[in-house]
């Protein structure tokens, strides 16, 4: 870890999973972003090489236990989420960042559905849609996530 | 992608073993242990808030509130010392009955300490876990009512499904005149349906719906919601009944632990009629004997049917913790 300040990307991992059980106001809760997953295509994008799959797995079997669905479930889609950006890291990196945004739409909706499926095998039937809104707010949220963690990794020189 | 797909696989076994065995249930439970102070943390600034909040209210408010408290503990007293005559009158007509059924069930004070980040599901986590003896499918209430049971038990915490929650039905049963009906959740904070009423039963806007403990999951008698709408449909086959519950299930903060007596009904009878045969021959030994024993010389109410005699902890009124 030493030299390469790999903390800083662990760190950021536990305030993921902190982030997506804070308490929000009810109506903001439908919306809640994918703060981990956010977190995760970040250092995929500019590290590539420190992100290791079975750690994001096991960061998914955390959310399972702390959301206290099915085992697996998280797991299935962070996992998910993590192959695809790594398969198209070489070329999302180079778009600005509103065509980041829009890929980012598009993986996570993904990863939403795939939940929003596992959920409904498991039995709790989300009423609607709005199971996608939280991959809309991530989108939207990606440009200033995206800021914030260069302007980390550039000050503590994470590589 | 060779990772991809045996993480995959692996992810889908877990799922389906979670899903059909009971074998991951105690890693669950561990791993729980380790991550559910992610939730203390992050309701920590809200506490903090409040704390200080607290710190800084007013003299002025803090007499006020004193006021009223004092008001209503009053209240509450003279409320207590009619339910002490009450309950014992109760006790005494239940042995007389041989039916020994609680009259006051053991309790636990929970404090809320998460709510489930899944918008879709309606549960709460609270403090309390397998090492205070909470069980799984254990009933929880609030001051007002009945909230809803507990799920997963994990050491230190355990999840709690309440009434509104879509996968959840309770059996309830009109407290005017004892209609049965089955109350499933809505997904909706505020209401509960009620299931297969038929058109011409008798319940209207008002009504009380009470715990029937026909499931025996629930104790009898704890009010689950009130009556707010009752639609007669003409074209359905039943009438739609709509109730509010009486919990104030998104507001509480504090809840209550019910552990009742698990006997099914028959061996609570049974038992009580052996504990009355026992106590009506050591009766009449103590009659036919010439001097009498000063170990059965203690009132006759205090010693026979078990239950209703159980010492029952006097619970700790969750009414500070409603607001």
């Amino acid at each position: 870890m030493g030299e390469h300040n790999g903390w800083l990307i662990w760190a950021s991992y536990l305030a993921g999973l902190l982030l997506s059980v804070a308490p929000m106001p009810g109506f903001m809760e439908v919306g809640r972003p994918l703060w981990l997953a956010m977190f995760i295509t970040y250092w995929i994008l500019a590290v590539p090489q420190r992100v290791s799959m079975t750690v994001i797995w096991l960061l998914g079997l955390a959310m399972d236990v702390l959301y206290g669905v099915l085992l697996g479930q998280h797991a299935l889609t962070l996992t998910l989420i993590a192959f695809l950006m790594l398969t198209l890291q070489q070329r999302v990196r180079m778009f600005p960042l509103w065509q980041q945004s829009l890929v980012l739409l598009v993986v996570f909706g993904l990863a939403q559905l795939v939940q929003l499926w596992l959920n409904a095998l498991a039995g709790n039937r989300p009423p609607t849609l709005a199971f996608l809104l939280p991959a809309l707010v991530s989108a939207l949220l990606w440009p200033w996530v995206f800021t914030a963690l260069r302007s980390l990794r550039l000050r503590f020189n994470v590589n | 992608m060779v990772r991809l797909l045996v993480l995959a696989v692996l992810a889908a076994t877990l799922m389906v073993v979670d899903a059909r065995f009971e074998v991951l249930k105690p890693v669950r439970s561990q791993l729980g242990l380790v991550l559910m102070p992610f939730y203390g943390l992050a309701d920590l600034p809200v506490r903090l808030w409040d704390g200080i909040n607290q710190q800084f209210s007013s003299r002025s408010e803090l007499l006020a509130e004193n006021e009223k408290l004092k008001a209503e503990a009053l209240l509450m007293q003279r409320r207590l010392q009619k339910l002490a005559t009450l309950t014992e009158q109760n006790v005494r007509l239940r042995e007389l009955l041989n039916s020994a059924e609680l009259v006051d069930e053991k309790v636990l004070v929970g404090e809320l300490i998460g709510v489930d980040p899944n918008p879709f599901t309606h549960r709460i986590l609270i403090d309390k876990g397998e090492r205070d003896g909470v069980f799984l499918g254990q009933p929880v209430l609030d001051a007002r009512g009945l909230m809803g049971q507990v799920v997963e038990v994990m050491p230190y915490t355990a999840r709690v499904l309440l009434l509104t929650d879509t996968t959840h039905s309770i059996p309830v049963q009109v407290n005017r005149n004892g209609l049965r009906a089955i109350a499933v959740g809505t997904g909706n904070p505020e209401r509960l349906e009620l299931r297969h009423v038929a058109d011409t039963a008798d319940i209207k806007e008002g009504d009380l719906l009470v715990s029937s403990g026909m499931g025996q999951r629930f104790p009898a008698g704890y009010p689950v919601a009130v009556v707010n709408e009752v639609i007669h449909d003409s074209g359905q086959p039943f009438s739609i009944v709509r109730a509010v519950p009486t919990a104030a299930l998104n507001r509480t903060r504090y809840m209550l632990l019910v552990f009742s007596d698990l006997r099914s009904p028959e061996q609570r009878a049974s038992e009580a009629a052996q504990a009355q045969e026992a106590h009506d021959r050591e009766l009449a030994e103590q009659a036919k004997s010439p001097a009498p024993s000063s170990a059965a010389g203690t009132a006759p109410g205090a010693a026979s049917a078990p239950a209703p005699s159980a010492p029952s902890r006097p619970a700790p009124a969750g009414t500070g913790g409603a607001r």
